[in-house]
């Protein structure tokens, strides 16, 4: 009976450890996977409230950030370079201005005329582009944006090329896409088109559509490039940067090479968007703290039924403890046999509970995890404000891309069992035995020979 | 040291008794009255001896017993054995080294065969030598158990063996003083004959000291001396 009630504690016992264990498993996987996206952009109202941004006063145009603003490309690279990120990116939103050798796409029964620009992003990598990374766009011919990429290369979309005949080499001309008044907008820029992609979005039929927000007219550049194109000069300066990190919880590690490599954090804050790494890890979670509050219970409640049965046993064996005590055994010795027998049961049953707790905790497991799921999917979305937009520029362009998550939850829990959870439940195990029988036991230090051998007349 | 010195002290310490009650009174408290059960209890214990403790129902012959064989504490006077103070000794260790009791009811381990009982006594008080197992069955077949039964529960024994189980489980302890409590009561005639004749070997034979609690006359009778309790006080008689 007492191996019996053993085996069933230790079995639920084991299964909470192998969920708990394979749902950490998947959390680190999920973190390895997916980690946790940085955002650093400019803080406009930090900018302003600290005197930096562009005033009359320091001879910028009113309505202008100013060079304070502007994330330089050089800044980027060296937090970069900080060991806890694992990838990293940047883009440049501005726009471009066609020139004598490329036109802009017009969709049929668009309406042409009036000042009208290329959206002309620069990126550090076009592939972690959030259109290209979940197939929305591919490229079709020649080379992507990456970091080595020539500073004056150029992604255009096959709607554009095939409307301007233009093929991988060939050189366009563009020409500064910023409305700045002081900026010179009649110089022309060469450019060499890299890579021609191909957008799934189709183009908008409407009149009065711009075509700066057809997808065919589309650029991408490198980050340096696209500077250009909004007149500024030097490395390149970008809108945002992101920063991949292996573990959300190295963001203060990254604040600290940040501030250490000259970025001020008070106008450049560092954003923290873990969403995809808890969308994937929510149920899963959710399940091992269920798998814990059961791991507790059982071993609460174990413990108190193998207590109240040892002692059970203690009573029937009050005659033969008396015999011996009668002998001069001594108590401890007495309370030290009954704990190897409650022991050598706990043994038998934890390795029967070893045996069937795989196949069990993946039943239960992954029956409650499917639950969960389902209750993630059904819930109501999160409409909270992303912590990534700290400024006006959204994040769903051409950088990190939206921060959405894409990814789906964890479904299936990988159980086996390691040594570690053997071990664990090895010592749960006994220390329930050692509980259930040292606190019953604690009758059998009161006990008097004399009481139980004799009539005492 | 002096053969003269030698022999004073050998022949001082087979003057000593090996057990002595010094004083001994005990009470108990029942339905919130106390009731003195032993008053003032002075009686010497020789070896090989055997000593018979009669008295009428509820006169206190067990729990002189209980007090004699270290299995309770007096509340007024000390047990010695060999001059030494039981409580000091630790009545533990005077119950595993020095003492063992076969009980009224036996209290043999059931679930065990004759040769585990016996054997088990062995190992808790640390008797000395190997070969227990064999040691056991000797001393089982010297009581008159036979072979056969020594391996059979003490369950499937009868009285008498079950009686002679207990006895060498006692002797088996290698202990210089052996108490038994209504050793006979449910033995018939010529089983209890046998037993009293054990009890009178291992006293005169052995050496041992034998303190046996008995209402039967046929054992005082094979006593060495007869000490009756009346109103809590031990007499010769």
């Amino acid at each position: 009976m007492l191996t019996g009630l053993f085996f069933v504690v230790c079995t639920l016992v084991l299964s909470g450890f192998l969920i708990q264990s394979a749902a950490a498993r998947a959390a680190d996987g999920a973190k390895k996977s997916v980690g946790a996206v940085v955002t650093m952009q400019l803080d406009l109202n930090a900018l302003m409230n600290s005197g930096k941004g562009g005033t009359p006063a320091n001879g910028l145009s009113p309505g202008l950030i100013g060079p304070n603003g502007d994330l330089h490309i050089d800044l980027v690279d060296r937090i970069c370079e900080s060991p806890v990120v694992v990838q990293c990116n940047y883009t440049t939103q501005g726009g471009a201005a066609p020139s004598s050798d490329i036109k802009l796409y017009q969709p049929p029964g668009a309406q042409s005329g009036g000042v009208d620009f290329f959206q002309g992003d620069g990126v550090r990598d076009l592939n972690a582009v959030q259109d290209f990374r979940n197939g929305d766009s591919k490229l079709i011919a020649g080379t992507g944006i990456g970091p080595d990429s020539p500073a004056d290369g150029v992604v255009i979309e096959k709607r554009l090329a095939d409307a301007n005949h233009l093929k991988v080499g060939a050189e366009v001309h563009f020409k500064i896409g910023e409305l700045d008044p002081s900026l010179d907008h009649t110089k022309e820029f060469p450019y060499t088109v890299v890579g021609i992609y191909s957008s799934d979005k189709a183009s908008a039929t409407g009149q009065n559509v711009p075509a700066m927000l057809d997808p065919g007219n589309q650029l991408y550049f490198t980050a340096a490039g696209a500077s250009t194109l909004l007149g500024k000069t030097g490395d390149g300066v970008v809108n945002q940067a992101t920063f991949t990190l292996a573990d959300p919880a190295d963001l203060g590690r990254l604040k600290a090479d940040a501030a250490a490599a000259g970025a001020d954090l008070s106008i450049f804050p560092l954003s923290i968007n873990d969403k995809e790494y808890q969308t994937l890890v929510g149920p899963i979670t959710k399940t091992a703290g269920f798998a814990t509050v059961t791991v507790w219970l059982v071993s609460i409640g174990g413990t108190v039924i193998l207590g109240l049965i040892v002692a059970f046993s203690l009573r029937e064996r009050r005659k033969e403890m008396g015999v011996l005590l009668s002998m001069g055994e001594k108590k401890p010795r007495l309370l030290g046999q009954h704990l190897v027998e409650v022991f050598a049961c706990a043994v038998l049953a934890i390795a029967g509970a070893t045996a069937i707790s795989t196949v069990l905790s993946r039943a239960v497991g992954n029956h409650m995890l499917a639950g969960e799921v389902s209750s993630a999917e059904n819930a109501p979305k999160d409409n909270t404000p992303d912590h990534s937009s700290t400024f006006g520029a959204s994040a769903s362009g051409a950088g990190s891309g939206s921060d959405t998550p894409t990814v789906t939850p964890i479904s299936k829990l990988d159980v086996h069992v390691s040594s570690s959870d053997i071990a664990r439940i090895g010592a749960a195990g006994l220390g329930i035995a050692a509980a259930a029988t040292l606190i019953p036991g604690i009758a059998v230090l009161r006990l008097n020979p004399r009481e139980i051998l004799t009539k005492g007349d | 040291m002096t053969a003269a010195t030698t022999a004073t002290t050998d022949e001082k310490a087979a003057k000593t008794p090996v057990l002595q009650l010094a004083g001994v009174s005990h009470s108990y408290t029942s339905g919130g009255r106390k009731r003195m059960i032993l008053k003032n209890v002075s009686q010497s214990f020789q070896s090989g001896r055997m000593y018979a403790v009669v008295g009428p129902s509820g006169s206190g012959k067990t729990t002189l017993l209980a007090l004699a064989s270290g299995l309770d504490t007096p509340v007024a006077g000390k047990v010695r054995f060999r001059g030494d103070d039981v409580a000091e000794i630790g009545l533990g260790r005077y119950r595993n080294r020095h003492v063992a009791t076969v009980f009224q009811n036996l209290n043999l381990l059931n679930y065990m065969t004759a040769v585990q009982n016996v054997v088990s006594a062995m190992e808790i008080t640390g008797a000395r030598g190997g070969r227990k197992k064999q040691r056991a069955e000797q001393i089982l077949t010297r009581l008159g158990v036979e072979p056969v039964d020594q391996h059979r529960r003490t369950l499937q024994l009868s009285g008498g063996q079950q009686q002679r189980v207990a006895i060498a489980r006692a002797l088996a302890c290698e202990v210089d003083v052996l108490f038994a409590d209504e050793p006979t009561g449910s033995l018939d005639q010529d089983t209890a004959s046998e037993i009293v004749s054990v009890f009178q070997a291992l006293a005169h034979e052995e050496g041992k000291c034998v303190i046996v609690v008995t209402h039967s006359r046929e054992v005082a009778a094979a006593a060495d001396e007869v000490l009756r309790l009346r109103a809590g006080a031990l007499v010769r008689g």
